[in-house]
């Protein structure tokens, strides 16, 4: 689903991605895990272009997404193309994002209209539809700044879903929740992830990542260090650095 | 009470219809059509400048470094004054309009451009992650929360204009200010003629003040 191939990025002189290469399957879910400044986020922005790499190629569903050298493309990606990679790809944010000048289901339905084309009244069905799978119909009508963070992160996940992505990316889903209302988000991860969606999440939730993941991939200083199933990466991690990433947060 | 607090009041009397028209017919239209045209100057500039759009992006920088970088009052002259010399003659109401919409335009530009810039980076990734195109993030995502941003600013500068326009009395509109100049040419009171006329404006921007209020209250229900 996912390919990325001997991928670089820096910002000026400092490098954040060092030949990372990772392969995603349809119905996979990863976690990364690594310290902060580690590189996952800017890993996982270069999917959807958030962030341009300076170097290798990234491959979704078999299509080139970006193909980079020295900073220059060498495959020409059209704006159009930009656009439909993303609506395959749907993305979760830390601070959420979501559009505080529209209320829940108008945020809920407007890529679908404006992207896809879709009519109002589908699109409106289709989003009632995934606010009562985020257990948040009856705040469809009221602005988001008005609900608490685990509520506002539940309808960007519905914002997401309503483009019917084929991957979800999820870049610290929880780290700006308060602890109480991080399980209300990350219950409606697993039902997606046990629905079968494609994953790939950045995450400082252990438990989580043990629990759901099908793969943990551990990054360090810009490079993948370790990746294996939760249980390699958790219980005999192989590499020094893991270890001590381990032991520091658990 | 003597006889000159009766004159006074005699011709403070006579002259607040006047006056008060003038504010009416010509200081009053000359603001509002000006800000109208100046703001989609302001907009049009704000916009190239924000998407960086490459062949328009120098006119614009250079259009607002002119018009901010010399006095209105030297725009006016050069516009009304001027141009005729060039062949170029333009009626006083006209080239009033024009001096102050290019006024508008460059200061509001900049407003306009702030407000944008003011909308968190993470709503443009998020719309972008969503599939939408720029333009189009701009049109639902980015002015719409802008232009809450822009509301006191841009009233501001509205009734910042029905002020300057008493500028316009320097190239013969016959506006609030002119026709208090006339009066007080006939009557030489000018402490209650110019007294008077300044309590006109005031009344303007008063009315302008309160309908501010009532529209950052209507735009300001959404959010936070």
């Amino acid at each position: 689903m996912i390919r990325i191939e001997n991928v670089y990025k820096s910002f000026g002189n400092l490098e954040v991605l060092k030949d990372i290469s990772l392969t995603v399957e349809k119905g996979e879910v990863v976690c990364i895990i690594g310290p902060s400044g580690s590189g996952k986020s800017t890993l996982l922005r270069s999917l959807n272009h958030l962030e341009r790499i300076t170097g290798g190629r990234i491959y979704i569903a078999d299509e080139l997404v970006d193909e980079r050298l020295n900073d220059k493309e060498v495959s020409r990606i059209s704006a159009k193309k930009v656009s439909e990679i993303c609506s395959e790809l749907g993305m979760v944010f830390q601070r959420f994002n979501l559009f505080p000048h529209m209320t829940v289901l108008e945020n809920v339905m407007l890529s679908p209209m404006k992207v896809k084309g879709v009519s109002k009244q589908t699109a409106m069905e289709k989003a009632l539809e995934l606010l009562k799978k985020v257990g948040l119909i009856d705040k469809k009508d009221e602005y988001p700044p008005k609900l608490s963070g685990g509520q506002q992160q539940r309808v960007a996940i519905a914002r997401a879903l309503a483009m019917e992505p084929k991957i979800m990316l999820f870049d610290e889903p929880t780290s700006a929740l308060d602890p109480e209302l991080v399980y209300e988000v990350l219950d409606v991860m697993k039902a997606l992830a046990k629905e079968g969606m494609t994953m790939v999440v950045v995450t400082h939730e252990m438990g989580f990542a043990r629990e759901v993941a099908d793969r943990v991939v551990f990054m360090d200083n810009g490079e993948i260090i370790e990746a294996g199933s939760p249980d390699n990466i958790f219980s005999n991690p192989t590499q020094t650095r893991t270890r001590e990433f381990l032991s520091r947060i658990i | 009470m003597d006889d000159r607090m009766v004159r006074v009041i005699g011709i403070l009397q006579d002259s607040f219809f006047p006056l008060l028209k003038a504010g009416v017919t010509f200081t009053v239209p000359l603001a509002i059509i000006s800000f109208f045209l100046g703001m989609i100057v302001a907009f049009t500039v704000a916009i190239i400048r924000v998407t960086r759009f490459k062949p328009l992006l120098p006119i614009a920088r250079f259009y607002v470094w002119i018009i901010r970088g010399t006095p209105l009052l030297v725009q006016l002259f050069i516009i009304f004054y001027g141009l005729p010399t060039i062949g170029v003659t333009l009626d006083a109401f006209v080239s009033g309009v024009i001096g102050f919409t290019l006024s508008v335009g460059a200061y509001g530009s900049e407003t306009i451009r702030a407000a944008i810039l003011s909308v968190p980076k993470g709503q443009w990734e998020a719309a972008h992650a969503l599939g939408l195109s720029r333009i189009q993030t701009l049109m639902y995502v980015i002015i719409p929360q802008a232009f809450k941003v822009a509301i006191p600013p841009m009233a501001n500068s509205f009734i910042s204009l029905v002020k300057d326009t008493s500028l316009a009395a320097t190239i013969t509109i016959t506006e609030l200010f002119q026709v208090a100049q006339q009066i007080t040419a006939r009557t030489y009171e000018p402490l209650w003629l110019y007294m008077e006329a300044a309590f006109i404006y005031l009344i303007f921007c008063s009315v302008l003040s309160v309908m501010q209020s009532r529209l950052e209250l209507r735009f300001g229900k959404s959010g936070d």
